[in-house]
């Protein structure tokens, strides 16, 4: 029972790692870019959480709203300011301008926020649900339940939608995007905008049950980048079934070894993948 | 027979680049392949050059079983090629940029460096050895690309249409050098729209269409050839020509 | 950098500890000297891979911390002279870069990237939890010299010269590697790796040459420290921290430059020092968003550095002159 018990844990919890990876997959896919600073954008997520329930009050919708808001502006802005520039010049300059982005953001929250663990002082999410002997606590359900609509709805927004199909036209192919009138500059925005958004929804919905502090930004970057990869190349479809997987063996590993050293076997898991299968489960060639 | 290329097909996903074509070649030949825009010329190339790896067919090259190799193998068993978008090495100068190919057979500075700097002489960029390979305009980028793989010491060299875009003036000494390197003893196969080209340089020519070999023969045959003409220019022209 | 120039360098480096001899805080400007020169010398190593391969590296440290914890470790149990973990350490270095490098160096750059944070975090975390290796207190090394091989000295001086000795010869191996074949074809390999491949460069073993030459002389950087502060734990040895040092120091003197590192040392070490003596602990907070920060301006602005910035500089003032003669 235990077990299952841990099973059912790790893939809600896996839900949301895959939310925030199918962000940074889709930048990857569409830009050939890694954030190097998509766990900060998680952690800042749990912290605009955090600020809205003590300046606003309000319960999961408003500061998961809020969360996802305030970190679409930064993908955005963060777009603009920086990204645009950079992915015209040398790879070192690409991949420092996000990596120097992650130590910026870590840094200066462990300046305004200090490097003292969390919690959000929430009670509309609390007790217990009992599914058949398994005993998960309701924040964990609604995280993951809410991660995984997200994911999906990401999923048709890019696959359904008409603002998908031009998210993925540039991705594809750019000049021929602008030859049909696409803005691939706007749909990258936008895409930097969603991406960050899905990292600070994940952020706010892990702030329900766990404490934090800036410090889980690189465990979160490190998870993204075992997830995306597990996932393969570009395919956000990838994230979201390698999010469940990783959340599953992170929880098993935990319960089995010990929880010191499930990011072990992960980073592990993570190293063999790139020896035997590096195109993940779903990457394009 | 220097490079036999047998049943190559090329695919993305459900798009054929390269729906199966026939190519071989014999050492000392020049030989030419045409066809439309999208038919797949370049990809056929890539294949030949190890950079795609075909979805089925073969490719021999002097003996040796190259079609799942990568493209650093078909360079040192000397297969050399340019790109149709020159890659030259931007912030390198010249004579770096030719050394990085000397290098392939010449493990030392001093013997690389000699090497680069004859074949300098031989396609005329020895003036401009010191300079930066972004001050060239896009012909003397395609000069350099041919320098570069010239200093290999290729036994074939596939051009990618090396003479686009110039000015007749520099296409007679495109061709002037294309002819040196021949007389050097490297088997060529060349991409190239412009038909004059073709037609002075090449004996045999190939001509592409959606991905598979419609026509081959000597150039002065093949372009009279009606599905040539369909293929370029379309059904009416064909039949408007009649039977040449 | 012209030849006078050089040997105007080379002399002010080999007579610096005598020049501050004489002022009252002698002691505290040779230990910078040293300090100094460490730092070039893992700025320096982590060039050669990310600088001149242009593969970057964020997890150099676990080749810093393998140099440093070998030598202390073999000390620690076994009461060896450090010296003999030297190349320990670099043995275990090079068996990690091939870890990573091999599988990595046949994709995209990013590959390469998200392995050396993740193998750097997963190191950190065994060696922070594994009591053979110090687990969270660390090693430490002999207290008092019990003969030359210990390599302990009272004073900063004899420390600062085997640093510069260490780092001549690093910079005289860069130089050589950038003339050679190996150079030419990372040069290549950084330019435009299709390209390079279609002319024979063996790009996934070159970057491998390149890495392992840089873990060995990040190794040795690693051993140094060790052998000078006598002391290594996880966040002094293996934490990001000692990574990001490494290449912020490389990247604002100019990675890819031949002396970008130690101008970037130059600068940084007294930099850190003295805004550590003015506002204490929460000053390192402090530097690392300002870290941070310089490194997404550098990333954004100048990817070349100061060096590059240097020669815009000069031929934009160049340019002008000419301007002004022909007018």
């Amino acid at each position: 029972m235990i077990l299952l018990q841990v099973i059912a844990g790790g893939l809600l919890l896996g839900a949301v790692y895959a939310l925030f990876s199918s962000g940074l997959s889709l930048i990857w896919g569409m830009m050939n870019f890694i954030n190097f600073a998509h766990g900060e954008f998680v952690m800042l997520g749990m912290y605009a959480a955090l600020l809205t329930v003590l300046w606003l009050g309000g319960g999961p919708g408003v500061f998961g709203l809020a969360a996802a808001m305030a970190l679409f502006l930064l993908g955005v802005v963060v777009y603009f300011g920086l990204i645009r520039e950079v992915m015209r010049g040398p790879m070192l300059a690409q991949i420092l301008s996000t990596f120097g982005l992650a130590l910026l953001l870590r840094y200066a929250a462990f300046w305004i926020f200090s490097p003292d663990f969390v919690t959000l002082p929430q009670t509309s999410l609390s007790g217990t649900v009992d599914l058949g002997g398994i005993l998960l606590t309701v924040p964990q359900l609604v995280a993951g339940l809410v991660a995984a609509v997200l994911t999906l709805a990401m999923h048709l927004l890019l696959t359904r939608t008409a603002i998908g199909s031009q998210l993925l036209a540039v991705a594809e192919d750019r000049n021929a995007a602008m030859l049909m009138g696409i803005r691939p500059d706007r749909m990258q925005a936008l895409a930097w905008g969603l991406s960050a958004a899905s990292a600070g929804i994940a952020g706010a919905l892990m702030a329900i049950s766990f404490p934090f502090s800036p410090a889980v930004g690189e465990t979160f970057a490190l998870t993204a980048f075992v997830v995306v990869t597990l996932g393969g190349f570009g395919s956000v479809p990838g994230a979201m079934l390698a999010g469940l997987i990783v959340g599953l063996i992170e929880a098993l590993s935990a319960y089995w070894i010990g929880p010191i050293y499930k990011d072990v076997v992960v980073y592990g898991l993570f190293v063999a993948l790139l020896w035997l299968r590096p195109q993940g489960l779903l990457g394009r060639a | 027979m220097l490079l036999s290329a047998e049943k190559v097909a090329k695919h993305f996903g459900s798009f054929r680049a390269v729906a199966g074509a026939d190519l071989a070649v014999e050492e000392g030949e020049i030989v030419g392949l045409i066809g439309p825009n999208g038919a797949g010329k370049s990809t056929f190339f890539n294949c030949i050059a190890g950079d795609a790896a075909p979805t089925s067919g073969r490719i021999v090259f002097a003996g040796v079983d190259v079609t799942a190799a990568p493209a650093e193998r078909h360079a040192r068993l000397g297969i050399g090629r340019t790109f149709q978008v020159p890659a030259t090495f931007e912030d390198m100068t010249i004579l770096d940029n030719v050394m990085v190919g000397a290098f392939l057979r010449h493990k030392h500075r001093g013997e690389a460096r000699d090497r680069a700097l004859a074949v300098l002489e031989l396609t005329g960029l020895k003036e401009q050895a010191r300079q930066r390979a972004r001050s060239l305009g896009t012909p003397g980028r395609k000069r350099l690309e041919i320098a570069r793989v010239l200093a290999t010491g290729p036994r074939l060299m596939l051009l990618d249409e090396a003479l686009a875009g110039l000015t007749p003036g520099e296409v007679q000494r495109a061709i002037e050098l294309v002819r040196a390197i021949h007389a050097q003893g490297v088997t060529l196969v060349i991409v190239e729209h412009i038909m004059e080209v073709i037609l002075t340089l090449t004996r045999r020519v190939l001509v592409f269409n959606q991905g598979h070999v419609i026509a081959s023969g000597k150039p002065q045959d093949v372009v009279k050839d009606p599905a040539v003409i369909e293929a370029y220019l379309g059904r009416g022209h064909a039949q408007a020509k009649g039977s040449g | 950098m012209t030849r006078w120039g050089l040997l105007a360098l080379a002399a002010a480096l080999v007579a610096y500890p005598w020049l501050v001899a004489g002022s009252d805080s002698a002691a505290f400007l040779q230990d910078m000297g040293a300090l100094v020169l460490l730092a070039a010398i893992g700025a320096s190593a982590w060039n050669i891979v990310g600088g001149y391969a242009g593969q970057i590296s964020v997890g150099h440290a676990m080749f810093f911390g393998a140099g440093a914890y070998l030598p202390l470790l073999v000390y620690q149990h076994w009461q060896l002279p450090p010296l003999v973990g030297v190349p320990l350490g670099i043995a275990a270095s090079l068996v990690i870069a091939v870890l990573i490098g091999f599988p990595t160096f046949r994709l995209t750059g990013h590959y390469f990237s998200m392995a050396t944070i993740a193998v750097a975090e997963l190191v950190r975390i065994v060696v922070g939890n594994w009591d053979f290796l110090g687990a969270a207190i660390g090693l430490q090394g002999p207290a008092t010299a019990r003969g030359w091989y210990d390599v302990i000295f009272r004073s900063s001086v004899p420390y600062y010269y085997i640093f510069l000795a260490v780092l001549a010869l690093l910079i005289l191996a860069t130089w050589q590697m950038q003339r050679s074949r190996l150079g030419y074809y990372l040069g290549a390999i950084r330019a435009g790796e299709r390209a390079a491949r279609s002319l024979g460069v063996p790009v996934r073993r070159y970057k491998l040459y390149a890495l392992m030459l840089s873990a060995t002389f990040t190794s040795l950087a690693g051993s140094l420290y060790a052998l000078k502060t006598g002391f290594i734990d996880p966040d002094s040895g293996l934490g990001i921290l000692v990574s990001v040092q490494m290449i912020i120091t490389a990247a604002l003197g100019g990675a890819g430059t031949l002396f970008g590192p130690l101008l970037g040392a130059a600068i940084l070490v007294p930099l850190q020092t003295a805004t550590n003596t003015w506002l204490g602990g929460s000053g390192s907070g402090l530097t690392y968003i300002v870290y941070g920060g310089v490194i997404v301006l550098i990333a954004r602005f100048e990817p070349g550095g100061l060096v590059e910035l240097w020669h815009r500089l000069h031929a934009a003032r160049r340019r002008r002159l000419e301007m002004r003669h022909a007018a």
